[in-house]
């Protein structure tokens, strides 16, 4: 008996190819989308976690300093006072050639082989005269600019072993020679270049400075630990490698939340797809179920066979996602890496690693989706009472009086999300499961609203357009067991585009705003890596018209907590009014900000480490851990937003650095900036690659990134309303091919394939702006969230909400639009329907 | 006088730098000292006057240098131990580098400590590498001073007084000596020559006995120690010719007051090199040159190393203008040093006479060439 009915399930599937594609489509670019993010994400995090292995080699603990480091007579007590031997100094940072940023690895020889090997690995060696082993090795140690690379990223740069070429480090081009390559291990050391520690150090400007000591401690010694940590001074920290790993790893793991909630939209979307077809398909044999109930089938059948086809759908719909998902994922890894790199941390990704649980969660994801989906219009379909099931009527009447449940239900739910959102303070995934939540609640509301609506409307209708006006607005109503599920997936993406645009425009207005309000100079000036001269500052600093000069340096300081991000500025008297402040009178901050011990937290900061004006925090400095007094809190939109202000007379009593990135420069009035920028330019040419721009050229460009970081945002936004278009176009399909005797007697009833088409579009397109409608509010409310809530338990921003009409507008004709466009296939086929042929198969 | 161990400290610095050509690593000895690195340096081919103390410093215009002690010890119990510690020191270019950077350096250093522990019948090594700079590791000549990390050799003002102090996990000394003998000049006063060639020669100086007193420390266990030691300095640029395989190197010191020292130079057709020489160092300090003529090394046994080679084990070595004939024993036969270059270097036992009267002593032999 049951195989029967699965037959009979499986092929009334088959014989509505369509229906089944779009069923499919909807599941499996859900899944496609969980997928790819997935493995994007995990590629680029194991991509970076690889690689920082790789380069910490056998490294258990990290020796960090200030800002500039550790001074090199720290590493020269601990092996010679002390005697440790497992160390190994490193000066590392970031450099260029041509156009690739490479990361720069200061090593030496002689201490490597207790931490790392690759540094000591040379394939292939300079060929030439003379060359043999020995000189490479001599040339390694006593001539400066002589690197080593992987072959890969050797071939990427064009470079042949032996080759001279230009590296430009600390913002000076310096002669390199490449002396050898490595095979580097499946491209975890892509774009490392490995140098002497001299090489290093000078082409940093970094002489008596290392970045960090690298230390094998055995696991359980504390007793070594307890050792090292007695022969370390004050400014100095030995952390534990896999931490400082971590500790870097986490700045970025907001930014993969963000992109998961994303995926997680476009499954729920595509879950409203499946509930879509699978009630559709039910409703379409109404007439087969009551059958097989009069023949005995029981109602647990029933339900069974409509899972069971659901779930087969769900697996097979599924697994081609995945495989989408593969493809995708490779796509999207570039933009991910590219969002990473320019956010957080250099990280090289060139493939997607393959990860089975990416794979088996987007996976679980679709079938769970396709079954839960389903589940409910086969709960429906068991109730049909054999008999009654063959009547039409009912069905309508069933539909219509279970709306107002539904939406009680989806009141319920709104409740729940509001609590959830309440009592979760400052968690991220509950954050995004109330966002779910709230839709799915209001979206259940919506048959009910546009069956009010389109009640009232239909009077109103015939009184305007007419007799098939009036069937068009009233069918909305009158067919809502069909069309609810169109119209809540409509309304679904259509409140999604609102309030991703709304959340991106405000995000964009705000730091519009803010890059007006801080970038105070007429003129910045400075490095993008390292330090600038101090002759080539003061030589700026005498231009003529230039009347202010305002000095910046950023730097990160680190201790067993974490990284800090520290701006150290000597401002200009100009420059305050530039800083936003969110607490207290600026004159009383500021007078307190050039005191001792006295800092400004930005905002972000201050949301992370729960930081309050008047609070104390504890910085390393270059004499030990001290406290300083938070003034006030500051607003940054900045990418590394998460700061610590302090004023330049602090910072160098505090810490052992005299360097500046950046130069503020205010000009006289009626100074022409242009040429003061060549002036710069000029002076610089030769000495410091120096980065000068215009204040308004510098907001043109932060802009201009800032839409490159959302531009992912905008690809998976629109293939969630990629899902949407798709699911309305599967509504409207299903609806005209259940319709078709309905229309085939309208047609016997004199009306013309041209009304027929355009009462089907006119309804579609009403049902479109019904849902564009009843998704404004929905999509404000999203907006909210995102920018109250997800935003700011994200990043820690305060985002003013701003909301443009013409992004409501827009919203509103993309839902109208797009239904009429799903609407003209369904049309053309009702309107070239035989009434004649569809009337004797009934 | 350890020509062969130079050309180890080569083949250090290479394994350092770990290239893949195999061929490279695998080469002879001979052949990586054949490169064209010797232009710019200093030669030892010339008679020069040695000055004490400020010759025990470094010599950086000459290519390679070597601070050698080596020493038997007993401890009041009269369990008996064997030391050996070496600092090289190897200049990379003629002169010092242009920098900015005190990292960029032409200086090298690379030290072996080795402590034979004869009642356990243990032999432990360690080694360590650097750069000359930062005073990571380092010489200086007044006080002089020689280090690696934490391994130092020093003396005082005059040169009388040294101390040596290193450790590694395992083992460890710290000891105090007292020279008994003035440095002795090796060859003809102190140009020692190592094959015909003129420019293959070195300068060379030891002081064959020191008293010798302090701790020996193994597996956390310190013993208070008291016996002799033995220092031999060499500096050259150019030492090995090409068909020369490896190195004999004996240090003895007898009960009478005599020290003798004593190399063969093999060559790659299994003759002995016609500049094998020795110096015999009487107790009250005067000193003789031997040439090859003078002594006979014959071996009675042999010795297969686990890694693989075959060492001569056992000695008859007979100096018939002086009427000696010393019959030489390892104290434990496997004392074979797995730095990143292998060779045997031991304490040993000598028995014998001197014109028909018994006589006995200890000694250091180095035995280089037979691992390859």
């Amino acid at each position: 008996m049951i195989p029967v009915t699965y037959r009979a399930g499986f092929s009334y599937l088959l014989r509505h190819p369509w229906q089944l594609a779009l069923a499919m489509l909807g599941v499996g670019i859900g899944v496609a989308v969980i997928v790819a993010v997935d493995l994007a994400n995990s590629s680029a995090s194991k991509a970076f976690m690889l690689s920082m292995e790789k380069v910490a080699g056998e490294a258990t603990h990290q020796v960090v300093g200030g800002p500039r480091g550790i001074k090199e007579s720290v590493y020269t007590r601990l092996r010679v006072e002390r005697g440790i031997r497992s160390i190994a100094p490193v000066v590392s940072g970031s450099v260029e050639a041509g156009d690739t940023v490479l990361s720069l690895l200061g090593v030496d020889l002689f201490a490597e082989q207790e931490i790392r090997k690759f540094t000591s690995q040379a394939t292939e060696l300079a060929s030439g005269s003379g060359t043999s082993p020995q000189n490479v090795f001599r040339a390694f140690l006593t001539e400066p600019g002589t690197v080593t690379m992987s072959e890969r990223t050797a071939a990427e740069l064009g470079l042949q072993v032996g080759d001279s070429f230009t590296i430009l480090a600390a913002g000076i081009n310096q002669p390199a020679t490449l002396l050898g390559v490595f095979e580097g291990d499946q491209g975890t050391l892509d774009n490392i270049l490995i140098t002497d520690i001299g090489t290093a150090q000078e082409w940093f400007g970094q002489t008596g400075w290392l970045s960090r000591i690298d230390a094998r401690i055995a696991a359980g010694d504390t007793h070594a630990l307890a050792q090292f940590e007695a022969a370390l001074p004050d400014d100095v920290r030995i952390l534990t490698a896999s931490g400082r790993t971590q500790a870097t790893a986490a700045m970025s793991q907001a930014f993969m939340t963000n992109l998961t909630a994303m995926s997680l939209l476009a499954l729920l979307v595509g879950l409203f797809l499946i509930f879509n077809s699978v009630s559709f398909s039910v409703l379409q044999r109404r007439e087969y179920i009551a059958t097989l109930r009069a023949l005995g089938v029981t109602r647990r059948q029933v339900f069974a066979t409509i899972l069971t086809e659901a779930a087969v759908l769900g697996v097979i719909a599924s697994a081609l996602g995945a495989v989408l998902g593969l493809w995708l994922g490779e796509q999207l890894l570039a933009l991910v890496s590219r969002s990473i790199n320019d956010l957080y941390f250099r990280v090289s990704v060139t493939e997607v690693t393959v990860n089975s649980l990416s794979i088996i969660k987007g996976f679980a994801a679709g079938v769970l989706a396709a079954i839960i989906a389903a589940a409910l219009p086969a709960a429906d379909a068991t109730s049909y009472e054999p008999r009654l099931t063959m009547l039409r009527s009912s069905l309508e009447r069933r539909a219509g009086r279970s709306v107002p449940y539904v939406a009680m239900a989806g009141l319920a739910t709104i409740v729940i999300a509001v609590a959830i959102l309440m009592l979760s303070e400052r968690n991220l995934v509950a954050g995004l499961a109330a966002v779910f939540l709230l839709i799915v609640g209001f979206a259940s509301g919506v048959p009910l609203v546009v069956r009010q609506v389109s009640t009232l409307l239909a009077p109103a209708a015939n009184a305007v357009g007419g007799t098939i006006l009036r069937m068009a607005v009233s069918g909305i109503a009158a067919s809502l067991s069909r069309t609810a599920v169109a119209i809540v997936a409509l309304a679904i993406a259509v409140s999604a585009t609102i309030g991703v645009s709304v959340m991106v425009d405000s995000f964009r207005g705000s730091v519009q705003n803010w890059l007006e309000q801080t970038l105070r100079a007429d003129i910045y000036a400075g490095v993008q890596r390292g330090a600038m001269q101090p002759e080539l500052i003061d030589d700026i600093s005498r231009i003529s018209g230039v009347v202010e000069v305002s000095t910046s340096r950023r730097t990160s300081i680190e201790d067993s907590s974490g990284r800090t991000q520290l701006i150290a500025i000597r401002m200009s008297p100009d420059g305050y009014a530039g800083t936003e402040l969110l607490d207290g009178t600026p004159d009383e901050v500021w007078a307190a900000w050039e005191r001792e011990a006295v800092v400004l937290v930005s905002e972000p900061y201050a949301y992370r480490n729960r930081v309050a004006p008047g609070d104390t925090i504890t910085l390393p400095t270059s004499t030990g851990d001290r406290p300083f007094t938070v003034a006030a809190r500051y607003q940054s939109y900045d990418i590394n937003a998460s700061a610590v202000l302090m004023s330049r007379t602090n910072y160098d009593r505090y810490f052992d650095d005299d360097g500046v990135d950046t130069l503020g420069l205010y000009l006289a009035e009626g100074t022409n900036a242009d040429n003061v920028i060549k002036q710069i330019k000029a002076m610089s040419e030769g000495r410091q690659r120096l980065r000068v721009d215009s204040n308004a050229r510098i907001r043109d460009l932060s802009l201009e990134i800032f839409d490159q970081t959302f531009v992912i945002t905008d690809v998976l936004y629109w293939l969630a309303t990629g899902v949407a278009f798709i699911g309305i176009l599967g509504a409207m399909l299903a609806l005209q091919l259940e319709r078709a005797r309905e229309f085939a007697l309208l047609r016997a009833l004199g009306m013309t394939p041209v009304q027929i088409g355009s009462m089907i579009t006119t309804q579609t397109g009403m049902i479109g702006f019904l849902s564009g409608l009843v998704a404004i509010p929905l999509g404000l409310v999203m907006a909210w969230v995102l920018i109250k809530v997800i935003n700011r338990r994200a990043f820690g921003w305060q985002i003013d909400m701003s909301v443009a009409p013409e992004i409501l507008v827009s919203a509103l004709v993309f839902a109208v639009t797009a239904s009429v466009l799903a609407a003209i296939y369904p049309a053309w086929r009702a309107a070239q329907s035989q009434p004649a042929i569809i009337m004797r198969e009934e | 006088m350890r020509a062969t161990i130079f050309a180890s400290v080569s083949l250090c610095l290479l394994t350092l730098f770990a290239v893949a050509d195999e061929s490279a690593q695998s080469s002879r000895l001979s052949e990586l000292l054949t490169d064209n690195t010797e232009a710019g340096f200093k030669r030892a081919n010339a008679a020069r006057e040695f000055l004490f103390p400020r010759d025990h410093g470094p010599h950086e215009g000459f290519r390679n240098e070597w601070w050698y002690i080596t020493g038997n010890l007993d401890d009041d119990a009269g369990r008996r131990f064997g030391f050996e510690l070496t600092i090289f020191r190897f200049s990379l270019t003629p002169g010092r580098p242009q920098a900015q950077s005190d990292w960029r350096t032409n200086q090298v250093y690379i030290a072996h400590l080795a402590v034979t522990d004869v009642e356990d019948e243990r032999f432990y090594v360690a080694e360590r590498f650097s750069r000359g700079a930062l005073g990571l590791a380092g010489a200086q000549t007044e006080p002089f001073r020689v280090w690696i990390d934490n391994w130092e050799i020093a003396s005082n003002g005059e040169g009388e007084s040294w101390r040596i102090v290193a450790a590694d996990t395992d083992i460890a000394v710290d000891l105090a000596l007292t020279a008994l003998k003035k440095p002795v000049l090796n060859g003809d006063a102190g140009l020692s020559r190592k094959s015909s060639n003129i420019d293959s020669a070195s300068y060379y100086y030891s002081i064959t006995r020191f008293q010798t007193a302090g701790t020996v420390s193994i597996a956390g266990r310190n013993y208070r120690v008291s016996g002799l030691s033995w220092l031999d300095r060499e500096w050259s640029t150019s030492a090995l010719a090409a068909d020369q395989v490896g190195w004999d190197w004996f240090a003895l010191q007898l009960s009478s007051g005599t020290d003798v020292m004593l190399y063969n130079l093999r060559k790659s057709d299994a003759t002995v090199d016609a500049n094998s020489s020795g110096t015999l160092t009487f107790a009250d300090g005067r000193s003789t040159h031997l040439r090859v003529e003078d002594f006979n090394i014959r071996v009675n046994d042999t010795w297969d190393s686990p890694a693989g080679g075959t060492y001569p084990s056992s000695w008859r070595i007979h100096i018939p203008e002086q009427g000696l004939q010393l019959d030489v024993q390892p104290v434990l036969p496997n004392q074979e040093l797995f730095t990143t270059v292998r060779y045997w270097e031991g304490a040993v036992d000598v028995s014998g006479e001197k014109n028909g009267v018994p006589i006995a002593g200890r000694g250091y032999v180095e035995l280089t060439g037979y691992a390859d």
